[in-house]
């Protein structure tokens, strides 16, 4: 017998399924925190060797999270958008330091009178330098979750292959390792010394940290050592000369890094902590187990004189000053806060803002180079601070080391156009 | 002699050349596609490799990482279905009934309206994207299927209305004329004579609707936060750079979200073309 489905019944059908996907589980929690975050703050806080952390926390609260995720930049303009209406669904929202300007905190609900009433455990334990860059006008905006902090990483069976027993000591060596790293392997693969995406200003200014000098310093001091700006664009120049940097330079971006260390088609390469396990996963890398990673080198003539300021970001929770339940979003953040799982988020693969968290043996185990990187985060410093024009800063700067790089520019020239073409931006 | 040889490599070279264009243009057209395809049953370690690998032990298991891991994708998929299905129907109900009145009714006011439709069209998303945005919200729609069918019908009813007026002019006004001496209303003649005749071209504005909807991004990611997300949403989300992207997981899921829309597109081709030329000659 044949069954025929005729329009009507399937118009019927569409609408039918399209109703149930509507009207949403019956059995729900009483509650829904619907929070605003970027996937790796989701994948942290539910998913790795650690489980579900915010399991008790729905248990205890009756409510369930909803997650709504995006990149870095489309997260950031939703959750001021969000916040800039007469209300939003959104309890939750995960803040970049770099997008954390007075204008936008004012957008958030402080916290100060929360932590007051039920305070998060031994508030002092998280990094009192991200705390303090959440502080606008004295109150508390969002409270720091997790920071990424930029490590050297090495492809150590290529070191090997062209004879290198160790990595580099100082800046110098990291030069001269990378131009001899710029080879064809024994694999046939063409490799360049280091790869660094263009597109993003942690790169020159960790070199421009090397040297001692910055772009934008804490205070807003715009090229706080022009000398040392001029040393690092000049350093990279050379290396792009001497093929030590990819011919697609100017194209580069963040995954290129990540795909060329994995593929052995790059020896250095500048990347958070936090990507170590990502580099040596044996589905995804051709040298799984030996891309390591170390603090970035100080300049041969700072070496052991003053310590490597690395670059970290971090980002932080908030909550609108439009959310409809601020009670529900501040009990999440603090017991997401807490020492239990600060450790537990940072075994799923958090970078963790506590500093005890890196004392922790479970965290210890799982992270070989948690003693490097509390090292590194004790003097890192994000790569310029929040003002209102950082983002066309940020562009100008950019724009000025890519010319130089790719020999367009003096170093000089490009130093003295960051000057004049950033400063207004710091009055404005 | 010599010209005779001439004309002979003319011959040759005219086909040839043609071939070339269009194989160049398949290349063009193809390779990204057979390397998302391929590059969805390679191992995570070579699908990158410099130099490339061409042969390769086939593996599924991106699509089981997709299967296990991203759900959402798959909640994103139907939500996708949902909304590109109610926008198509929107559209073509909307288009059928103001192509036929375009076609029949003359008027001033009409002729002013029809300009409305093209400028309607000329307007980028993005202008009133934002505005939107607070009036969305302030009304409970956002983050529904609702909303993003509306939007879509919205940018697609004007090209629907000028695709289906098109069609409806050839259809002869004299069995308009017969259906009214009958007694049948303007809607009757609609339903019953313009409608079974128009199909073509209903078909062949579904196809563009469908293919617009199915793929759209922006209204999408401005509208939608989880309820009523769509799959291109959850691919992007996969290529989220903090924690890294995999690159398998991500050519998989392209894969996936690519293959109902090829398939419904091979399949309605021929409208597809119908479409495009319809009207092009006026009998």
């Amino acid at each position: 017998m044949t069954q025929h489905w005729t329009r009507r019944q399937a118009l019927q059908s569409a609408l039918g399924g399209a109703a149930a996907l509507a009207a949403g589980p019956l059995w729900a929690a009483n509650a829904t925190l619907n929070i605003l975050c970027h996937r790796v703050h989701q994948t942290s806080l539910t998913t790795g060797p650690a489980g579900d952390l915010t399991a008790p926390w729905r248990s205890a609260s009756n409510a369930e999270c909803a997650w709504t995720s995006f990149d870095t930049n489309p997260l950031q303009d939703r959750l001021f958008r969000e916040a800039s209406l007469e209300k939003t669904d959104f309890g939750v929202g995960f803040v970049v330091n770099s997008r954390a300007t007075p204008a936008a905190a004012g957008l958030l609900a402080p916290l100060d009178a929360f932590q007051a009433k039920a305070p998060i455990e031994d508030f002092a334990d998280i990094a009192p330098g991200l705390v303090s860059a959440m502080r606008f006008g004295g109150k508390l905006a969002a409270v720091p979750f997790r920071h990424a902090t930029q490590a050297l990483f090495y492809n150590e069976a290529l070191l090997e292959e062209r004879g290198i027993k160790a990595p580099p000591t100082s800046l110098e060596e990291l030069v001269e390792q990378a131009k001899q790293l710029s080879f064809r392997s024994a694999a046939g693969t063409p490799v360049v010394g280091m790869v660094l995406a263009s597109d993003l200003a942690v790169f020159p200014v960790t070199f421009a940290r090397a040297f001692g000098g910055d772009f934008i310093g804490a205070d807003l001091a715009l090229l706080p050592d022009p000398a040392a700006m001029e040393k690092a664009l000049t350093t990279l120049q050379d290396m792009f000369k001497a093929g030590a940097l990819p011919r697609s330079y100017a194209t580069t971006t963040n995954d290129d890094q990540v795909t060329w260390l994995q593929q052995g088609r790059a020896a250095f390469s500048v990347l958070p902590f936090a990507r170590h396990t990502q580099l040596n996963r044996a589905d995804q890398s051709k040298y799984p187990g030996r891309i390591k990673a170390m603090e970035f080198p100080m300049s041969q003539a700072l070496k052991g004189k003053t310590a490597m300021a690395s670059v970290t970001e971090f980002w932080a929770m908030g909550i609108p000053a439009n959310a409809q339940d601020k009670e529900l979003a501040w009990s999440f953040i603090r017991a997401m806060s807490s020492k239990a799982n600060t450790v537990g988020a940072a075994r799923n693969g958090n970078g963790p803002v506590r500093v005890s968290t890196y004392n922790d043996a479970s965290f210890a185990k799982d992270q070989p180079f948690a003693a490097i990187e509390a090292k590194a985060l004790a003097n890192a410093r994000v790569p310029l601070p929040a003002f209102p024009e950082a983002a066309r800063a940020q562009t100008v700067f950019l724009e000025e080391v890519q010319l130089t790089v790719i020999g367009q520019k003096t170093p000089k020239a490009a130093v003295a156009a960051i000057a004049e073409r950033v400063k207004p931006l710091l009055k404005a | 002699m010599a010209t005779n040889n001439g004309k002979a490599i003319k011959k040759l070279a005219v086909p040839a050349g043609k071939w070339l264009a269009v194989l160049v243009i398949l290349l063009w057209s193809l390779v990204p596609i057979a390397f998302m395809v391929m590059s969805s049953v390679k191992p995570g370690q070579d699908i990158f490799a410099v130099p490339p690998r061409l042969t390769f032990t086939p593996t599924l298991q991106h699509y089981v990482d997709l299967w296990t891991r991203w759900g959402s994708f798959f909640h994103g998929l139907l939500n996708s279905f949902i909304i590109t299905a109610g926008a198509t129907l929107l559209v073509v109900a909307a288009s059928t009934m103001a192509g036929f009145a375009y076609s029949r009714i003359r008027g001033p006011w009409l002729e002013r309206s029809a300009m409305f439709l093209i400028v309607v069209r000329l307007l980028p998303p993005i202008v009133i994207t934002l505005p939107l945005f607070g009036v969305v919200n302030h009304i409970g729609l956002n983050d529904t299927h609702l909303v993003l069918i509306l939007l879509y019908a919205t940018f697609f009813v004007s090209l629907g209305t000028i695709l289906m007026r098109t069609f409806i002019d050839q259809i002869p006004y004299e069995l308009d004329e017969a259906a009214m001496v009958d007694g049948a209303s303007r809607f009757t003649i609609l339903w019953r004579i313009i409608r079974p005749l128009a199909r073509q071209g209903m078909l062949a504005v579904s196809v563009f609707v469908i293919v617009y909807a199915w793929n759209e991004f922006l209204f999408a990611f401005i509208f939608t936060s989880t309820k009523a997300k769509t799959a291109p949403l959850v691919i992007s989300e996969m290529m989220g750079s903090l924690d890294g992207v995999e690159w398998g997981v991500l050519f998989a899921a392209s894969t996936v979200q690519l293959i109902p829309i090829l398939l419904f597109v091979l399949l309605m081709q021929k409208h597809l073309v119908a479409g495009l030329t319809g009207g092009a000659v006026k009998g």
